[in-house]
């Protein structure tokens, strides 16, 4: 047995990574004194309540995913299906209400074919996922076995005796017909892959034996809620058998499986997808920029500006277990060499990323310095601080704006001699009472980033004149983006708003009012763990939000 | 006894200008009528219904026409649709009864769907009806190969083609993309017969068993999903019927070839998308896939509201010049004259195939609109409004039509199903619902 098989022992665990309740229990009983939460006060507690969900149609990225961990990772997966539908801006969200249009059930088809054919045309991989050796075209039994075993994966579930036999017969009805087992396997396999049991994580739950009145998600319906939430794919061998066994609506089992999976490098993966889908960093894709204005811009930018900040946050979350917040301060990022050539520093790779270090005094720290940002919140020529400070508000700080009224005039003077920098174009939001009200929540955070270009190059001067990247954040003033970035990094509304942002994330859902309660105990437990990423993982996978269900 | 020898025909044709050149496959001259103008059973040529949406609105002070009813002369922003200006009717002074809470897309389920959208707040959401596209598809698109045709010219661009809340059909996003699924992926030419495939009556096969797994998901699942499921289960219904088309020999079509291939990109030119061009393209394909009777409604997503692209020429991105360029907005007049070019590309195309004794528009009901009236305001108030094609006579044009009274612009929809075929007593919901429909653009 090879030392990556081992069970990892509990005593290998990070203290960080078990619930925060079970942390405070201990310490209650071995009488030492409370943890080191510095005022952090009583936990409040944690409420018996089921997060709002929907059976969540796989997203792009969930169903390729998906079909490289049931084929292998050189597998060619169709890109054209159906696209993702965000609500609200958020691709999970969407995942939940959206549904299948008739154009994606045609692209399904052709994709789930494609596949197919690619499965049974390569001897190993065909090998990898026929468990027997078929006597011939008409051979039912290996027809089933073949629908049982796989089908089980590609359901997350045991198939029912009658789904197999249909599979089964479907697949015989087609190698009968077009003359070869494999023809069979490849429409057997079709159909599984255009089926709404994989297409969709239907969720319905159980009477929760332990809590009279309550329901629960099944064991197994906790595997696929578990290996979405945290790895973005489906279930591994591990992961269903331990929910065939049951082991998922137990603690222990449950908690076991949580720890290993998100030390598994595929919680790598889920991070990744969360981050995308909070931070908007799908749309860098079709950013749209004049190169006649940002001559450093060319369609790459927007992938290579992601790819950065996916970096920054694995290495953060999975390398340095660190506090969330140093997001915010760090001045470690990644660039390949047309990033190292916009951020103005020594490539440290001829090609492909590596990671480089911003001198101390550099103009730029942290999240709000990345190039992804400061594109994706600007305009196809220009900076803007609305969308900037926005961006800060909503996503990072969970701060509602409203919308912009109606009937009102937005246009912004041109720069001319007496206004050549924006924030003296911008003057009015200040002054004019029915621009300010809103306005004074964005813009004197985001122009703290005006020394950013609107794809992110460091600027000095715009028309000429000196810009002044002065602000202030909820009345804490700042001298420049550093500066900001620390006003962000101590502001009370950072920890909640990310713990909301994940929560969410994870139950697919926008929270309920009387869900905030629930965020509000993660958040005290996010805080007493030290704003550990992989901790709050575990707390919500843990939660009986993520654990309780509704009545369907 | 000896077959009738079928003599292949090749046809080189330019489309207007030579843009596209299509060339025709056999066309099985047996099963025309006299005239090969009809289909030979002697049914009438189908009604066809389009949308064409442009994102950002208009600018009124430059849109509105002088002169009402046959004698009228084309606006500044409207002069690209001088050369069709008998086949359109401009309908102006109407209003969008939603209620303005979502800039953008109150106005834009408002003309699309005659009620307002379900939003919580600052983004857009979802519209709680059905859009006027897919009310006539479910009148209209059960027996073509596809119920309805949506695509977007521009790059990444949605559509607002609603089945049902949350229920967007999405569109095809390039011109290669629309052609692969028209014209390669399963396409029988009209007239011809096609060979006798295995595999359809398997892939049915399939279609049944999936049927079968989400009814009994549906049993256990809330009544929410449940809904979203039948959606679904639509769309398997649908492709049932296009596998079973393939096995059925489709009547001949007169004008029907298969267009020209479309480039497999469109790289931006300046860092600007080439939209016109990729909106000729999918033109053509369009025109043709309605030639050939593999779908009877449509909608061309032109641009997305609050659409920021970068058109030739401009400072910046459409929707920001909407709202930040002073003045009379020449660089909104100037895209404006853009869009109004494409959708006058499109008349033209259609116009362009004969079909019966008239041409493949005159079987046509098309909605031209946009997502409110004045970009930089978000005006509901004096909604642009273009109807192209009479839908075999039921509807007029070559006129503008004035509203004395900031009508309701849903009575609009209303005319539109109704010329289509359909019998409503209204079209809408809520405030914006109409029950009366626009007689001054009916026969």
């Amino acid at each position: 047995m090879s030392f990556r098989d081992e069970p990892l022992q509990t005593t290998f665990l990070s203290r960080a990574l078990l619930p925060a309740a079970l942390v405070a229990s201990l310490v209650a009983c071995s009488e030492e004194a409370p943890p080191p939460s510095g005022g952090l006060g009583p936990r409040p507690p944690m409420p018996e309540l089921a997060a709002q969900t929907g059976a969540q149609r796989l997203t792009v990225a969930q169903y390729g995913n998906a079909i490289r961990d049931l084929f292998g990772e050189d597998i060619n997966v169709p890109t054209s299906i159906e696209p993702d539908a965000p609500l609200d801006g958020f691709v999970t969200l969407g995942s939940s209400v959206s549904t299948i249009s008739s154009r994606g059930v045609e692209k399904y088809e052709k994709a789930a074919f494609a596949i197919a054919e690619q499965v049974v045309a390569d001897p190993a991989r065909k090998a990898s996922v026929l468990p027997c050796a078929p006597a011939g075209a008409n051979d039912l039994d290996c027809a089933k076995k073949f629908a049982s075993s796989l089908g089980r994966r590609v359901y997350r579930r045991p198939l029912a005796a009658a789904e197999v036999d249909r599979l089964g017969g479907l697949l015989v009805q087609a190698a009968t017909t077009l003359g070869s087992f494999d023809k069979g396997i490849e429409f057997a396999l079709a159909a599984m892959l255009q089926s709404p049991n994989f297409l969709y994580r239907p969720q319905v739950g159980e009477p929760d034996p332990k809590n009279p009145g309550k329901r629960r998600y099944t064991s197994l319906e906790m595997a696929s809620k578990l290996s979405f939430f945290l790895w973005n794919s489906i279930p591994d061998e591990e992961l269903l058998a331990a929910a065939e066994a049951g082991k998922l609506t137990e603690d222990e089992g449950l908690s076991e499986q949580v720890v290993r999976m998100i030390e598994s490098p595929r919680a790598r993966e889920g991070l990744r997808a969360f981050v995308t889908d909070w931070l908007h960093l799908g749309e860098l894709d079709a950013l749209s920029k004049d190169p006649t204005v940002f001559t450093y811009y060319s369609p790459e930018v927007g992938p290579a500006a992601r790819e950065e900040t996916l970096r920054v946050f694995e290495h953060l979350v999975f390398d340095l277990d660190a506090d969330y917040r140093d997001v915010f301060l760090t001045r470690t990022t990644f660039v390949n060499p047309k990033l190292a050539s916009m951020y103005a520093v020594p490539a440290p790779t001829d090609e492909g990323f590596g990671m480089v270090e911003f001198p101390e005094d550099a103009p730029r720290i942290g999240l709000l310095g990345h190039i992804s940002v400061l594109a994706l919140h600007s305009h196809p020529r220009s900076t803007s601080a609305t969308l900037r400070g926005k961006f800060v508000r909503e996503d990072l700080l969970c701060d509602g704006i409203p919308p912009p009224p109606v009937n009102v005039n937005t246009g912004l003077p041109d720069p001319s001699t007496e206004a050549r920098t924006l924030r003296e174009r911008i003057a009015q939001h200040n002054t004019d009472p029915a621009c300010r009200a809103c306005h004074m929540l964005m813009d004197p955070i985001g122009l703290g980033l005006e020394n950013f270009d609107g794809i992110g190059r460091f600027r000095s001067k715009e028309t000429d004149a000196v810009i002044d990247p002065s602000g202030n954040l909820d009345g804490a003033a700042f001298a420049n983006a550093r500066e900001l970035a620390l006003r962000i990094h101590d502001n009370d509304k950072v920890a909640p708003c990310f713990v909301r942002k994940l929560y969410s994330y994870a139950t697919a859902f926008e929270p309920a009012k009387e869900e905030t309660a629930t965020i509000n105990t993660l958040t005290y437990d996010f805080r007493a763990a030290g704003h550990r990423v992989k901790s709050l993982l575990s707390f919500i996978a843990t939660s009986p939000g993520f654990r309780l269900a509704h009545e369907p | 006894m000896k077959r009738t020898k079928l003599s292949r025909r090749t046809m080189l044709r330019g489309m207007l200008g030579g843009a596209a050149v299509a060339i025709g496959l056999p066309a099985l001259e047996i099963f025309l009528n006299a005239n090969g103008t009809a289909y030979a059973q002697g049914d009438a040529l189908p009604k066809r219904f389009g949308i064409f949406f442009w994102g950002n609105g208009t600018l009124p002070d430059f849109w509105v026409p002088k002169g009402t009813g046959p004698t009228w002369e084309p606006s500044p922003t409207l002069a690209p649709l001088a050369e069709v200006k008998d086949k359109i009717a401009v309908i102006t002074g109407m209003k969008v009864y939603t209620g303005n809470t979502v800039p953008h897309f109150s106005g834009s389920a408002g003309i699309l769907s005659g009620a307002a959208p379900l939003n919580n707040g600052t983004e857009l959401q979802t519209f709680t009806q059905p859009s006027i596209d897919q009310v006539i598809a479910e009148a209209v698109g059960q027996d073509t190969r596809f119920r309805s045709l949506e695509f977007a010219v521009q790059p990444g661009g949605r559509s607002l083609s609603y089945s049902a809340p949350h229920s967007v059909n999405p569109p095809e996003n390039s011109p290669a993309a629309l052609f692969q699924r028209v014209f390669v992926d399963g396409f029988v030419m009209p007239g011809s017969t096609p060979m006798p495939d295995p595999r359809l009556p398997l892939r049915q096969s399939i279609l049944d068993g999936i049927m079968e797994e989400a009814g009994s998901l549906q049993q256990v699942l809330g009544q929410t999903d449940k809904e979203r499921l039948e959606k679904h289960l639509d769309g398997i219904r649908a492709l049932e019927k296009q596998i079973e088309k393939l096995q059925q020999n489709p009547p001949s079509l007169a004008a029907c070839m298969v267009p020209g291939k479309p480039l497999d990109e469109y790289p931006d030119v300046d860092g600007r998308p080439p939209m016109s061009e990729i909106s000729r393209a999918m033109v053509d394909i369009l025109v043709m896939a309605l030639a050939c009777d593999q779908t009877r409604v449509f909608s061309q997503w032109f641009s997305s509201p609050v659409g920021n692209p970068l058109y030739p020429g401009a400072t910046a991105g459409h929707h920001q010049l909407t709202h930040d360029e002073p003045g009379d907005q020449p660089q909104v007049q100037s895209i404006l004259l853009y869009i109004m070019s494409e959708f006058a590309y499109l008349v033209k195309a259609l116009a362009a195939v004969p079909e019966g004794d008239s041409t493949l528009l005159d079987h046509c009901a098309i909605l031209g609109t946009s997502d409110c009236s004045y970009g930089k305001s978000h005006l509901l108030e004096e909604y642009p409004i273009l109807v192209a094609g009479t839908c075999n006579g039921a509807l007029k044009t070559g006129l503008h039509y004035r509203s004395p009274s900031a009508e309701n612009a849903s009575k609009v929809l209303l005319s539109l199903a109704r010329a289509m075929g359909m019998t409503l007593d209204s079209f809408g919901e809520g405030d914006a619902r109409a029950t009366t429909s626009l007689t001054a653009i009916e026969v």
